[in-house]
């Protein structure tokens, strides 16, 4: 098996019910790909099925050929999945500072993690002006860099990011572009969730189109791009 | 003359006070990280100062092995506490109630064990300091303010490990969002098996506090468990530094009715203090949101 992470008859879901069936997908060890699609058909579900956040799941998902099925989160974690979650799941509570070194938690991570902070303020100057500040008081924006700079601190092998434009301005929306597009640049592995393809399409080298927890088209951005009907169809243009 | 009554009604007022929020820290940890009510903490009160008498007493060890006893006590049965009957509990629907009639089990376990070793009789806590100091014309006994001094150093230690430490910040993340703690890497029910253990650890010193001033009783965990519990809601469940400010306050207001009302009223000042409380700020005077566990 390759690097990268790999998913094979991925089967998922909650209380009875599979959200997905049986998906397959390769996830490249360098480049961003992007997993596009309508609300509701399994987007998150299959991010919370990667960090094993899920009650049911069945099915193959390796990284860099290391099996993670069966492992608890905190050990996927442990393995080098770095999932930042939907909408703003910063410990609200509690400083940027204090949120950043959470991200750092496991021991791996924590012995580096001066350095590592070093990285995250120089990428992220505005969490080091802010570093005193308690998580709640930012605004949207800020709170979803905190979520990727935390996600940051972790020092993993591949990051999954959901929906990181979600609910926020375009002015927004275009400065985490800019921060996706620099980790994609430094070499990075991701996963990135859109129910929006405006934006991810430019970064993606691969594309694919989640509609009811199968896949119902892979290809790369440019093409995706001359099949307008594709778009109209799973978001009404 | 008033100010003698003063100094008096403050230092016992700080005395209850400081044994309220030993009891009452590990109440309040137990609920923000875990939402769980546990009614074996007056079982796990008894427990530690039992376990104290028992090492000075039976054993004859120095005064710091009796609170060390206690100590381990409480943790052992907080990470029992966890192990036998809380982790099987925590994804199923009806937690809250399901584990709150576990705990109630636990407390019945837990006093009959101290009936069945120790006996019914009220037995005298060996853990003492004898001696006094003088305040204005007041004697303030250096049992009190040994009371007072370990209830501050343990805040203190409770208060340095939750802000200060990697595994501090853990049990607050949990508390605050358990799945994204869980996506930090953070195991969950080794976070709750530790809130387990520190909460039953502070129960039992907090034991071994209120017996060198009452006495031991198997059943002697009760009031003070109530108390606690009083102090909880007043300072808004889960919200561990209001607790704390929280118990002093109370320890004085109960003083103080004591003094003016009668040794009685004490109890009941604070029962009718609670529920002004609760009419003005339903919350508690600290209260946040409902703890999400699941």
């Amino acid at each position: 098996m390759s690097g990268g992470l790999e998913m094979a008859n991925l089967s998922a879901g909650y209380l009875g019910r599979d959200v997905l069936h049986e998906l397959s997908l390769s996830v490249p060890a360098e480049g961003l790909t992007a997993i596009i699609g309508p609300n509701g058909h399994g987007k998150t579900t299959l991010l919370r099925a990667i960090s094993g956040l899920v009650p049911r799941c069945s099915g193959a998902i390796t990284l860099d050929g290391r099996p993670l099925q069966g492992l608890r989160p905190d050990a996927r974690v442990a393995a080098g999945v770095v999932h930042v979650p939907q909408g703003d799941m910063v410990f609200a509570e509690m400083t940027v500072l204090d949120n950043l070194l959470m991200g750092a938690y496991l021991p791996a991570a924590a012995r580096s993690a001066k350095e590592r902070l070093e990285e995250v303020f120089a990428l992220l100057p505005k969490l080091a002006e802010r570093r005193g500040q308690i998580a709640s008081t930012l605004s949207g924006g800020e709170r979803r860099m905190l979520g990727i700079g935390r996600g940051l601190m972790a020092d993993g092998r591949v990051i999954l990011l959901d929906e990181p434009s979600l609910g926020l301005a375009p002015i927004v929306i275009e400065q985490i572009y800019a921060l996706i597009a620099q980790l994609k640049n430094s070499g990075r592995t991701l996963l990135v969730v859109e129910e929006n393809a405006a934006r991810v399409v430019e970064l993606a080298e691969a594309i694919h189109l989640l509609d009811d927890g199968r896949f119902v088209w892979s290809g790369a951005g440019a093409e995706l791009m001359a099949r307008p009907e594709i778009l109209e169809t799973y978001f009404g243009g | 003359m008033t100010l003698d009554i003063l100094t008096q009604i403050i230092a016992s007022g700080l005395t209850l006070g400081a044994m309220y929020a030993v009891s009452t820290v590990g109440l309040s940890l137990v609920w923000g990280s875990l939402g769980m009510l546990n009614l074996a903490h007056g079982g796990l009160m008894a427990f530690g100062g039992y376990s104290a008498y028992y090492a000075m007493g039976a054993l004859g060890l120095p005064l710091p092995a009796g609170l060390l006893a206690a100590i381990l006590m409480g943790g052992l049965l907080g990470a029992l506490t966890y192990h036998g009957a809380v982790r099987f509990m925590l994804r199923q629907k009806a937690f809250e109630t399901n584990v709150v009639i576990a705990t109630v089990g636990l407390a019945f376990v837990l006093e009959n064990a101290v009936l069945k070793l120790f006996g019914a009789q009220a037995q005298r806590q060996p853990l003492q300091v004898e001696g006094a100091i003088q305040v204005g014309n007041v004697v303030v006994p250096l049992q009190n303010i040994l009371i007072l001094a370990t209830a501050l150093l343990l805040m203190l230690l409770v208060a340095l490990l939750l802000k200060k430490s990697r595994i501090g910040r853990a049990v607050r993340a949990t508390a605050m969002n358990r799945e994204a703690a869980q996506l930090m890497g953070v195991r969950v029910g080794q976070i709750y098996a530790l809130v387990l253990m520190l909460a039953g650890a502070l129960a039992a010193v907090s034991g071994v506090m209120i017996s060198s001033l009452t006495g031991l009783s198997p059943g002697m965990g009760a009031d003070p468990m109530l108390k606690a519990f009083i102090i909880c809601v007043v300072a808004g469940l889960g919200n561990v530094y209001g607790a704390v400010s929280a118990a002093l306050a109370l320890g004085l207001i109960e003083a103080l009715a004591q003094f003016v009302l009668g040794v009685r009223f004490g109890f009941a000042t604070l029962l009718l203090i609670v529920i002004v409380v609760l009419i003005w700020r339903p919350n508690g005077l600290f209260g946040r949101q409902q703890v999400t566990r699941l």
